[in-house]
């Protein structure tokens, strides 16, 4: 049975690259569903060219071509990532951890409830909006980095170090929308809660999404992707 | 080829039901596998098999190994043991929507 060169292998690469698939990940897998099909084609015309039987195996994932796996996949793993994120987040709310949370809860319900409350609020989050774009800047580089290191691109590691966290920024960079919060919005108890609650978890995924998850970056990679360390 | 509408919302049992028949396989197997069984009447397409398979692994009902065969690498799938819990409920799922369909387009024949 005729069967697929290395060459033509990286040629297969090479075309789910030039139709919009940019993981390494996802390539593999219609790289070789590709080449199982082109090797089952060739069996019953065996005279046909590689570059015919490749795109004869092409035709078969309709006008779209490999747009609506790429797109699918990219929901999955938004989804996977969600998952780790969510794992973390957890962890927060278990001893040890929790005593962080509390201490956390309690020292911004302390400063809310004090009388320069607004002030704590701003510097808070200003605090929180500088330290976030400091790691979008440190990540995207790491990224950067890793990827001329490694020369393949993997999903879940471009959401991690790219869009982690991005409506963390989103969120923060709408900060001057609140100017209307004032001190007299800190008499109110239900206020002074929940915005110590709001302030408490969105500092802890803000934690978890751009520092704690980045870190852990290889072992997430390897976990999810077994071709990640062969 | 049969309304392959008809047939859409079952993909997914039918990928848990042929992962559940056999160890591990991967995805061009699959395809070929429901071709065989349906003699050519059902033809999975690939533009809607990856799709089904990357969310049944997110949603951790597939576990993911890869192998070196050939020249290339392979990505297989097998159930995870919450996809072998939910592989059973789906079968039902779809026997009881088998089951009402019958009375539907068949009033002779009875749910009793």
């Amino acid at each position: 049975m005729k069967k697929l060169s290395k060459d033509q292998i990286q040629n297969l690469y090479t075309f789910t690259r030039n139709h919009y698939v940019y993981h390494y990940d996802l390539q593999t897998e219609l790289v070789d569903h590709l080449a199982n099909d082109i090797e089952a084609i060739w069996k019953d015309q065996p005279n046909l060219s590689f570059t015919e039987a490749r795109d004869q195996s092409f035709k078969k994932f309709g006008v779209f071509g490999f747009m609506d796996v790429v797109e699918q996949r990219q929901k999955a793993m938004n989804k996977k990532y969600l998952k780790y994120l969510w794992f973390e987040a957890k962890q927060w709310f278990t001893i040890p951890k929790i005593i962080i949370t509390l201490t956390l809860f309690l020292g911004f319900y302390l400063s809310f409830k004090s009388s320069i409350a607004n002030y704590f609020f701003w510097a808070y989050y200003i605090i929180m909006a500088v330290w976030c774009f400091i790691r979008v800047v440190s990540l995207n580089r790491v990224f950067t980095k890793r990827k001329k290191l490694n020369n393949k691109k993997w999903l879940l590691e471009e959401i991690i170090f790219k869009q982690a966290g991005g409506t963390g920024l989103v969120l923060v960079s709408q900060l001057p929308t609140w100017h209307n919060i004032t001190q007299d919005s800190f008499v109110n108890g239900y206020f002074v809660l929940s915005v110590s609650i709001f302030t408490t978890l969105f500092f802890i995924w803000l934690f978890i999404s751009y520092q704690l998850l980045p870190d852990k970056a290889e072992e997430l990679l390897k976990t999810t992707y077994p071709e990640y360390s062969l | 080829m049969a309304n392959s509408k008809l047939y859409k919302g079952s993909l997914t049992t039918i990928i848990l039901k042929l992962l559940n028949e056999s160890d591990k396989m991967y995805g061009y197997e699959i395809t070929q596998k429901v071709k065989e069984i349906t003699k050519g009447e059902l033809k999975i397409t690939e533009g809607a098999l990856y799709p089904a398979l990357h969310k049944l692994e997110a949603d951790g009902l597939l576990d993911v190994e890869v192998k070196k065969v050939d020249n290339r690498l392979r990505k297989y799938y097998k159930l995870t043991d919450k996809g072998k819990k939910e592989t059973v409920n789906k079968l039902n799922e779809l026997q009881e929507y088998i089951k009402t369909m019958q009375v539907l387009v068949n009033p002779n024949f009875s749910l009793e």
